[in-house]
């Protein structure tokens, strides 16, 4: 077992080492197939610890790390279902990541360099996934966050593309402040950083240190989920290639924070206080994200909000007390998601990187294998039933409902109308890029002509067939019993704390739910196929339409109001203190003083006349002087 | 007041005026003529004291050897007396002026501040019999060496005041 | 009885302030090298003074050396007016600022 997990945890980063040290050495072929095969390897490796673990969870101390008198970390993990099932989705659709980036970044001379921070990702991600020890936790943490921020900011040259790493890197680093207090303050409590051990012992918590713990917990998954209030990075984090956005920031990293709220869930649970935050956070930023969606005009702009919106239905599947119902969304979601980021970087690439998706249209004859594939990511992620999205969602969605008190039923209110939005948002861009354009009339939105197009290596699109699978059938890893289904998932996670919660609805609930559920998600669907794909666009846009688009299409103004309330003050007092302190006061100040020693020494040079006389004087003036001491007592003897 | 005290008195008055006025010429000899009264007069303050021999040496080798050189030296050297402006001679004597009196009212203190200074000194005299032997029965070492110190100062005047060897104008060109 | 022996100092002591304000307020150097030869006398005013008032004989034994000291030295700067005066053809000390900083 302890070979699986180091097998598992060290090849991505040999890989990434080897990258680092003689990448530049290699031909090009030899790092593709270096990256590819660490992570497939570790792929095969979380399988099989997988298979051969039971379903007991085991603690596995892989390396002493730090190790002194009365503080110890080693670098341990926590292996039980939970984690091992993360594990395997993550090493597998990394793997294929992978695999499409060789594709993807065949003209890319930065190859080396991102692969190299690719496998150090997919490291720290299952750093993340495997930790038992918070410190070597906080490790894989700040890994992804940084590997994010580098290969947001892969083409560095550009300015914006540059900003935006940063950008998430900051409002990242935001959220783990939260996370480093938690660690200090389970440190204080129990003097212990094993997560096995703190999870044991939290029963014996005071409710008042747990809500405390909850929520930072709660405000650092905030932050590397880009849930609201810190969620304005994701939008500008698809100035990164295109695998990179599919694999961090749908697949991984941004499900690493619900995770993280998995795994810290005993915690959390004993106190009602904390998830209900949680699940208030999931349900506003998922309406908030779904209503920017619908009107982004870039492609990967509305797929990184859809990640937002999706990553709040899993908090708001935490909040609900359905860490199982959580883990399925986050399942079918990586799959979904990873497909349909994939499929627009097919889409970018043939139409020679362009984003806009008033500019795409007619690419159901062009790219036919792309639009079945991106089809398939669409009916998941608008969760027409019997898709595996419908099942993932449905499945939170029940658990908000079958919670107790009114804030929930409200809640789930929210998260029903949120899929109707997002069904819509999805096939208002599904039609738009691939339906039929009317040929003339509307202003910049001529299809392309087919002589026109990229090619595409049919490899790049023919990885994405098993990740269409997935998508479509996850819902089997699930079904609810009303069809009697295997309820595999619950079943491996029954074991973890709420795993599988006591499904105290009848199952009548259970099939209104579904019904209205499906019925949304098909209205909103039909709706867009109405607007976007019989009706040629409007021309003419009134004044009040331009201020709802504008509003909805720069998510509420958030981040300009960050900008203005919090950066450019930020901005200012920093420009004061460099120029006025920094080189007003301190330099300037040092300057001077050094200054002074010239002017004091030309002062002093006066007396160094060089005549006689003077010196005489002098000599006078001393003697006057030992007169004077010799007078006041200051004399030796 | 006793006829001894009256006479150092008179001289003391003689001296400090004599000098005052020596230090004030312009003319360089002068200044040398009235030091060479003001030394007289410290000879003769120095019998006085009870130091006949030393009264003698005052005059002989101070008032009648040194300043004959000051004398020898203006004369050869042609020093013609400095035409002092009125401008400057307040920046020239100010500060020392200052300093002087400064220094005098400090001594001064320092001196009656000294109860042993109080008594008068007594009518002894030292005479030449006296003083010799006791110079070179105590002092011996410290006679050689001062005459040592007269012939250092001679080779060093001589040295000083050699002619320095007239280089030609015009460099000779060889084998002219 | 003659003087208290203060007033002697007293004496000694104006008499090497007149010395003293020679020596630093004249520009001529023989004038300067005339102010330390008044110093000189006034220090051994003093010294025959002291000897007479603690009647030790080394006061005037020192007086003696004094004069020595005074002829040797007035000897080697005259000369070293001599000589500076070929050199430069002034006797004004402030002519003398070579080592100006």
């Amino acid at each position: 077992m302890k070979a699986y997990l180091l097998f598992t945890l060290v090849l991505p980063f040999l890989g990434s080492l080897t990258l680092a040290l003689a990448g530049r050495h290699l031909p090009r072929r030899g790092v593709e197939v270096l990256a590819c095969s660490t992570i497939l390897l570790s792929c095969l490796a979380a399988l099989l610890a997988l298979i051969s673990a039971g379903p007991n969870p085991q603690t596995v101390i892989l390396l002493p790390w730090i190790s002194t008198e009365g503080f110890s970390a080693p670098m341990s993990v926590l292996y039980d279902p939970l984690a091992g099932i993360m594990a395997l989705m993550v090493t597998f659709v990394s793997a294929l990541i992978h695999l499409y980036s060789v594709s993807f970044m065949r003209d890319d001379d930065g190859y080396v360099r991102y692969f190299c921070y690719l496998n150090l990702f997919v490291f720290s991600m299952l750093v993340v996934t495997l930790a038992d020890n918070l410190l070597f936790l906080y490790l894989g943490w700040e890994g992804v966050g940084f590997c994010s921020y580098a290969l947001i900011g892969f083409w560095y040259s550009d300015e914006v593309r540059a900003a935006a790493g940063r950008k998430a890197f900051i409002l990242t680093r935001i959220g783990d402040v939260a996370f480093g207090i938690a660690i200090a303050l389970f440190f204080a409590l129990y003097r212990d950083l094993s997560l096995a051990v703190l999870n044991q012992k939290a029963p014996g918590l005071d409710p008042s240190l747990a809500t405390a713990l909850g929520l930072l917990l709660l405000w650092a998954a905030v932050g590397k989920s880009a849930q609201l209030p810190l969620a304005v990075w994701l939008p500008d984090a698809m100035a990164g290639p295109t695998p990179v956005s599919a694999l961090i920031h749908a697949a991984t990293m941004v499900t690493a924070g619900v995770y993280l709220l998995m795994r810290f869930f005993p915690v959390i649970s004993l106190s009602p206080a904390a998830l209900s935050a949680v699940a208030v956070v999931g349900a506003v930023s998922s309406l908030f994200a779904a209503c920017a969606a619908l009107a982004q005009r870039d492609i990967k702009r509305v797929l990184a909000y859809s990640t937002i919106s999706q990553v709040s239905y899993m908090f708001m599947g935490v909040g609900a007390g359905d860490v199982g119902g959580s883990m399925f969304h986050l399942l079918s979601h990586a799959f979904f998601k990873a497909l349909l980021f994939l499929a627009a970087g097919c889409i970018i690439q043939s139409l020679h990187e362009e984003h806009d998706i008033f500019r795409m249209g007619g690419l159901r004859r062009s790219l036919p294998g792309v639009f079945l594939l991106f089809l398939a990511g669409a009916l998941s992620l608008a969760a027409i039933p019997p898709f595996g999205g419908f099942f993932s969602k449905d499945r939170i969605l029940l658990a908000v409902f079958n919670q107790a008190g009114g804030g929930y039923q409200l809640l789930g209110v929210l998260g029903e109308v949120t899929a109707f939005l997002t069904a819509l948002y999805t096939f208002r861009v599904f039609f738009l890029v691939f339906g039929d354009r009317p040929a003339s009339g509307t202003v910049g939105s001529s299809a392309l002509p087919e002589a026109g197009l990229r090619p595409l290596p049919k490899f790049m699109v023919g990885i994405l067939w098993p990740l269409a699978f997935l998508s479509l059938a996850a819902g089997a890893l699930n079904l609810p019993g009303l069809f009697s289904g295997g309820e595999w998932l619950d079943r491996a996670l029954a074991g973890m704390p709420g795993g599988a919660p006591p499904s105290n609805s009848s199952p009548g609930v259970e099939a209104t739910v579904m019904a209205v559920s499906g019925f949304l998600s098909v209205a909103g669907a039909v709706w867009a196929y109405f607007l976007y794909r019989r009706r040629p666009l409007p021309e003419a846009v009134t004044p009040l339409r331009q201020r709802m688009k504008d509003l909805l299409s720069s998510a509420f103004y958030l981040d300009q109001g960050y900008q203005k309330a919090i950066v450019t003050p930020y901005r200012a007092v920093s420009r004061f203190l460099w120029l006025k302190v920094d080189e007003g006061a301190v330099d300037t100040g040092i300057d001077r003083a050094g200054k002074w020693f010239p002017f004091v020494s030309l002062g002093l040079q006066q007396w160094a006349t060089g005549r006689l006389s003077t010196y005489l004087k002098m000599v006078f003036l001393g003697f006057t002087a030992l007169l004077g001491a010799i007078v006041l007592g200051w004399h030796p003897w | 007041m006793n006829l001894y005290a009256a006479i150092f008195y008179l001289l003391a008055v003689i001296l400090l005026v004599s000098t005052t006025v020596a230090i004030t010429r312009r003319d360089a000899i002068h200044a040398v003529v009235y030091l060479m009264i003001s030394f007289i007069a410290t000879g003769l303050i120095f019998y006085l004291l009870g130091a006949p021999f030393l009264a003698l040496l005052e005059i002989l080798i101070y008032a009648g050897a040194i300043m004959v050189l000051f004398l020898f030296i203006v004369m050869m050297l042609r020093l013609t007396p400095s035409r002092r402006t009125g401008r400057d001679a307040l920046s020239q004597w100010a500060p020392a002026a200052v300093l002087g009196g400064l220094s005098l009212i400090l001594a001064a203190v320092i001196i009656s501040a000294d109860p042993a200074t109080g008594p008068a000194l007594k009518t002894l005299t030292a005479g030449p019999r006296e003083l010799a032997q006791f110079l070179f029965q105590k002092y011996w070492f410290p006679v050689e060496i001062a005459s040592f110190l007269l012939l250092i100062a001679l080779v060093g005047a001589l040295f000083l005041g050699r002619q320095e060897k007239k280089e030609p104008k015009t460099p000779r060109p060889e084998g002219l | 009885m003659i003087v208290p022996f203060s007033h002697v100092l007293f004496l000694a002591l104006v008499l090497f302030l007149l010395g003293a304000v020679c020596a630093v307020a004249r520009r001529n150097l023989v004038m300067i090298l005339i102010g330390v030869e008044i110093m000189l006398n006034a220090a051994g005013l003093v010294f025959v003074g002291a000897s007479l008032h603690w009647e030790h004989l080394e006061g005037q034994a020192f007086v003696i050396f004094i004069l020595t000291l005074a002829a040797a030295e007035v000897a080697v700067g005259l000369a070293l007016i001599i000589s500076s005066h070929r050199r430069t053809g002034s006797v004004n000390a402030d002519r003398y600022n070579l080592l100006k900083g």
